[in-house]
């Protein structure tokens, strides 16, 4: 035992150039990453407005949570929850759908993925000055073509009845970047599969189910998983919306964080609610990797 | 049959030139806005061209604050262009090319902080700012990048380091080379693709990044042209302003250019970039 400890110690000593390369990465878990988790979750137990209360209060930011602040708390989780449920699954079948016609073989087929890329470059800050505008009730475009078409207009954004869905709307302007990943995907499939199945006669649907699919699911287990990871921190109606069209159903978990910690700077509080969503993303993580079973890792597994 | 094909290619450009006409329909509604007098803007019959253009929503955006807002983003932006690729490719050397004990520690230690939600790290990280007199300035946007750049950024450049031959670097260690020459002279000047997808994309990220600024910056002095844009024309906070919708829609085709531009010049490397990293998922 004493051998192995002192030739790992050897090792270690022979090898210390590679030490060195990780002192800025050690550095910055330690400042950017465990020092701040810790301290949140001290705050987290305590009552906090940086100026001059910092008392322990033990349970009690997680208790107003439960009773006090229950009904808010509970509308945030529900909204945030309701939108990952709809916004996610459809944003990626759709973007799905989008990168099976974009891979066609066809002359200019990369324009059309430039100009179905582009709403994700531009600065959020952009689209929602460009969205706003495009969603008021009165003047805004949307409702003037709806009327074109005599459909019913829609309140939008400014009605709690329309304003989630407006939201899962607007996210849909960003399908490319699903698009991008799925495409990439695509590329690795070995052009072999393809080559048999067509020996075999098989119709592009049965090609689709049984190898596009199957062998891109590694691809959807990480985009379903940054997807939810991103989605539960979603902050757009920040953007979208005043505090008085700031509707229960679109006051996500993430905006009601930030407006405890850096509006009303109650840290300690602030602090809490964003340990009970650390939580819930790494209990939902968790899980994925745990029935992760349909997801087709290569031969070697 | 091939009667067949050729209609299945008409339909398919068929729907990409639908889908492509809705998802550009913004931007095309944005640039003509933009040039709008404000009676046109809110005229009761819908208006998609402008009569002529008017040029007045644009001049009227450059104010010395506007310009002020630029250069305030410009430091943080070039600042993070420059050091970034250094700090994760000199880590990422460390995973690819070096051997040493509990290297494989590190990497999952690394690997797990991207489940970390920015939101919680977010509040500690203000008070240290603050306890620092960082808050209202642009380091805490700016000194992070000497740490690495984020685990995806390195885990990107130890893909592509260990897609590079050693046989250069195995030589270079012959001749007695030390690590930090091989990483310097020899690994570092292999990896511009890499580089330059990098590069291109903290240009973006931080040009239109508006939650970091958002958190750390109070003084209009110090906002950054996007924060400053989403206080002057999305809240309308500021006095003085004309906020109707032709100098809002300018802003926001301003502020859209240089990131679509980089994004035309760049598309190439951008999508191998992607490919790069979907190799091992």
């Amino acid at each position: 035992m004493k051998k192995r400890e002192q030739s790992l110690f050897k090792e270690m000593k022979k090898n210390y150039q590679g030490y060195i390369f990780m002192v800025p990465l050690v550095a910055g878990i330690l400042l950017l990453n465990i020092v701040p988790m810790v301290q949140s979750l001290i705050y987290s137990f305590m009552d906090y407005d940086m100026m001059n209360k910092m008392e322990w209060v033990g349970f009690g930011n997680y208790k107003t949570m439960f009773t006090i602040d229950f009904k808010p708390v509970l509308a945030s989780l529900n909204a945030t929850f309701l939108y990952c449920i709809i916004s996610i699954p459809l944003n990626m079948v759709l973007s799905y759908f989008l990168a099976l016609l974009l891979n066609a073989k066809l002359k200019g087929i990369g324009i059309f993925r430039t100009l179905i890329y582009l709403p994700c470059v531009i600065p959020p800050i952009a689209s929602a000055l460009l969205w706003q505008d495009m969603f008021d009730p009165q003047f805004g475009i949307l409702n003037r073509i709806l009327e074109i078409f005599q459909l019913p207009k829609s309140m939008w954004l400014d009605s709690p009845d329309s304003a989630l869905g407006t939201m899962i709307f607007m996210n849909l302007w960003g399908l490319g970047g699903g698009m991008i990943l799925w495409l990439a995907s695509f590329k690795n499939i070995p052009p072999s599969l393809y080559e048999a199945a067509k020996i075999d006669g098989a119709s592009y649907i049965v090609q689709l189910f049984y190898i596009t699919v199957p062998m891109t699911t590694p691809i959807i287990f990480y985009n379903l998983l940054n997807s939810m990871i991103g989605g539960l921190q979603v902050f757009t109606s920040f953007l979208m919306t005043t505090s008085s069209t700031l509707y229960d159903n679109i006051y996500f978990f993430a905006v009601r964080i930030y407006n405890e910690a850096f509006v009303s700077f109650n840290m300690g509080y602030a602090s809490a609610l964003a340990w009970i969503l650390f939580m819930i993303i790494a209990l939902l993580s968790l899980a994925m990797f745990k029935w992760n079973r349909w997801v087709f890792f290569g031969d070697e597994n | 049959m091939k009667c067949r094909a050729y209609a299945i290619k008409i339909i398919i450009y068929f729907v990409l030139c639908l889908v492509t006409i809705v998802f550009l329909f913004p931007f095309f509604f944005m640039i003509m806005k933009s040039f709008m007098t404000q009676n046109e803007a809110f005229a009761q019959v819908v208006q998609f061209f402008p009569k002529q253009l008017y040029w007045k929503n644009y001049s009227q955006l450059f104010d010395i604050q506007m310009l002020n807002w630029l250069k305030n983003t410009l430091v943080i932006v070039v600042f993070n262009m420059v050091v970034t690729p250094i700090s994760s490719s000199f880590i990422a050397f460390g995973f690819a090319k070096m051997r040493f004990p509990f290297k494989k520690v590190f990497f999952t230690v690394m690997m797990s902080t991207v489940m970390l939600p920015g939101i919680v790290l977010s509040i500690p990280m203000y008070v240290i700012y603050t306890m620092l007199g960082w808050t209202n300035s642009a380091l805490p946007l700016i000194v992070p990048c000497i740490f690495g750049g984020g685990a995806l950024a390195i885990f990107l450049y130890v893909q592509f380091m260990r897609g590079i031959s050693n046989e250069i670097d195995n030589a270079a260690k012959i001749d007695g080379a030390g690590a930090f020459r091989r990483y310097w002279q020899i690994c570092l000047p292999l990896c511009k693709a890499i580089i330059i997808y990098q590069v291109v994309g903290i240009f973006m990220g931080l040009w239109n990044d508006y939650t970091g600024p958002l958190i750390y910056i109070n003084d209009p002095e110090e906002y950054t042209l996007g924060l400053g844009i989403y206080y002057r024309y999305l809240t309308g906070s500021e006095a003085g302003i004309d906020i109707s919708a032709g100098p809002k829609m300018a802003s926001g085709v301003v502020f859209s250019i240089p990131p679509a531009l980089v994004f035309f010049f760049f598309q190439k490397q951008l999508i191998e970039g992607v490919n790069i990293g979907s190799v091992k998922g």
